[in-house]
């Protein structure tokens, strides 16, 4: 019995093995491959830049301190733009259970402000917000709070009915009912939002960098981009999808440490 | 008095649905009581509106027709010291097993001490005093459904109203827990009804069973149930020659629905 579960055990982290070295052999093949095809000019390297330079401009990036301090610069706004936009988004979404009538009223409004493409409204971020930091968090903001709305009332609606009906033959009053019941149930819903809306916080930030900016992340992309220097834009992007995955890993962890009874599942 | 004012009268309570332009009537005139003290099993096959009644009685669904008294009082709201369980065992995966407990005292407004000292004594008398610190998704059914039924407890309902509550469980689960939810709602005096389509859990357990018909729910049958046995023994019971007796009459009452349905 317990042989045969050791030996499920190794079965299944082969297969998780395996999976993650055909993962790493893919990526070196198309970075190898990008390498080779730009030395014998079947690319042309200043279109598409090389991995060889690509490094060069990291190794240089982090040498003069950009890199950190660009890094640090979006890393902020995103958070910034995260925490606001998730805070107001689902303090508005849970709210929106007490009140049937309310919700019901603003749900046309929700639509319509959810379905405008956020960078339509950088030029007027930049007029409100002016070129500083607030413009990129607000952008970063405006990116996540309908969507953080909508997750967090359809978690405060799919509450168990018959958990509600217990708690009032139990005598809960609506704010007992909703604090005791419906914001933890919520938790759930919200924390899968926080790992969706960190991405779009990021996008929000580096939109707002692309319209108006001196420093951050997309400034470089931007500025690198103007200049044809193809490498350092994608140097910038590494650079990118690294904080991305730092700040997933972060939420992640704050989710599982938020929400201890989920171990078990 | 030999019989007390009844706590619960139920009087032609009626329950009709109107959808899609027509009236669908779920409950059709269903009268009986609940005396202090007393067990009482509503038996019917599944989708005869045993919940839908349930619910109706404690207040959660309007009535269509007809009245509910409470200890001489017309229900208004939620009644006052009725305890609610249901086959889903409802428990709040983010509170460990002591915490849901509390849960009915913490409404109460009880003082931390006093909710901790009775939900543990609570838990203490359904067995589950080693596992207070589990979070539900580490505990089996037949425990899940033992914490639930302490947190029932533990606001000392004076009546219990249960839905099919041991329906998830096996078979053996099933008696030991119905043996211990008999013992502690007898020693203690509260009274109970309880909805099922298990048989012989409604005659093991009960003073009264009632025999529903199929929708719109009426009633069919009213048993006094007398049994020599021992009530706090579930298996002992069942090898009563009377016991067999309630159950196949139940039964051929049930199947009869059937056929002129």
């Amino acid at each position: 019995m317990a042989d045969r579960s050791g030996a499920t055990l190794w079965r299944v982290e082969r297969r998780t093995l395996l999976v993650a070295a055909c993962q790493v052999l893919l990526l070196v093949v198309l970075v190898v491959g990008w390498e080779i095809a730009t030395g014998r000019a079947a690319l042309n390297a200043f279109l598409f830049g090389s991995p060889s330079a690509i490094w060069g401009h990291l190794v240089q990036m982090v040498r003069d301190g950009s890199l950190f301090r660009d890094g640090l610069v979006t890393g902020g706004e995103t958070l910034l733009g995260f925490g606001l936009g998730n805070l107001i988004g689902t303090v508005l979404g849970l709210a929106l259970w007490y009140s049937r009538f309310v919700s019901r009223l603003v749900q046309p409004f929700v639509v319509a402000i959810g379905s405008i493409p956020i960078v339509a409204l950088a030029p007027i971020v930049i007029i409100w917000f002016g070129t500083g930091l607030a413009s990129k968090v607000a952008m970063s903001t405006l990116s996540v709070v309908v969507v953080a709305l909508v997750i967090a009332y359809k978690g405060a609606l799919s509450v168990d009915e018959d958990q509600i009906n217990l708690m009032r033959t139990l005598g809960a009053t609506k704010w007992q009912i909703f604090r005791r019941i419906v914001i933890p149930s919520s938790l759930g819903d919200i924390f899968a939002g926080l790992k969706l809306t960190i991405g779009f916080a990021l996008i929000g930030a580096i939109v707002g960098e692309f319209m108006s900016s001196s420093e951050g992340l997309g400034h470089a992309i931007f500025k690198a981009g103007s200049l044809y220097i193809i490498s350092k834009v994608f140097a910038a992007l590494v650079a990118t999808i690294v904080l991305a995955l730092l700040l997933t890993f972060i939420v992640g962890k704050v989710e599982r440490l938020l929400m201890p009874w989920r171990r078990f599942d | 008095m030999l019989h007390p004012a009844p706590l619960l009268v139920a009087d032609r309570v009626a329950k009709t649905y109107v959808g899609g332009g027509r009236a669908h009537a779920v409950i059709g005139e269903v009268s009986f009581s609940l005396r202090a003290g007393e067990i009482v099993s509503i038996v019917g096959p599944s989708g005869c509106g045993k919940t839908t009644l349930l619910n109706l009685l404690c207040g959660v669904l309007p009535l269509s027709a007809g009245s509910v008294v409470w200890r001489g009082l017309p229900l208004d709201g939620m009644p006052e010291r009725v305890g609610y369980m249901l086959q889903k065992d409802l428990l709040l995966p983010w509170r460990t097993a002591v915490g849901n407990v509390k849960l009915g005292l913490e409404l109460k407004r009880l003082s931390r001490a006093q909710c901790e000292e009775r939900a543990h004594d609570m838990l203490r008398k359904v067995g589950l005093t080693a596992f207070h610190k589990y979070y539900p998704a580490a505990l089996s059914g037949g425990m899940r459904q033992r914490v639930a039924l302490a947190r029932t407890l533990v606001t000392d309902p004076e009546v219990l109203l249960l839905d099919e509550p041991f329906a998830a469980l096996d078979f053996q689960t099933k008696l030991l827990l119905e043996g211990d939810m008999a013992r502690l709602v007898r020693s203690e005096g509260r009274s109970l009804l309880m909805i099922t389509h298990d048989v012989e859990e409604a005659v093991s357990l009960s003073d009264r069973v009632v025999v529903l018909s199929h929708r719109p729910a009426n009633i069919r049958a009213v048993h006094e149930i007398v049994l020599d046995a021992d009530r706090g023994d579930m298996m002992d019971l069942r090898q009563s020659p009377r016991f067999v007796e309630y159950v196949r009459t139940i039964w051929s009452q049930l199947e009869a629905r059937s056929s002129d349905g």
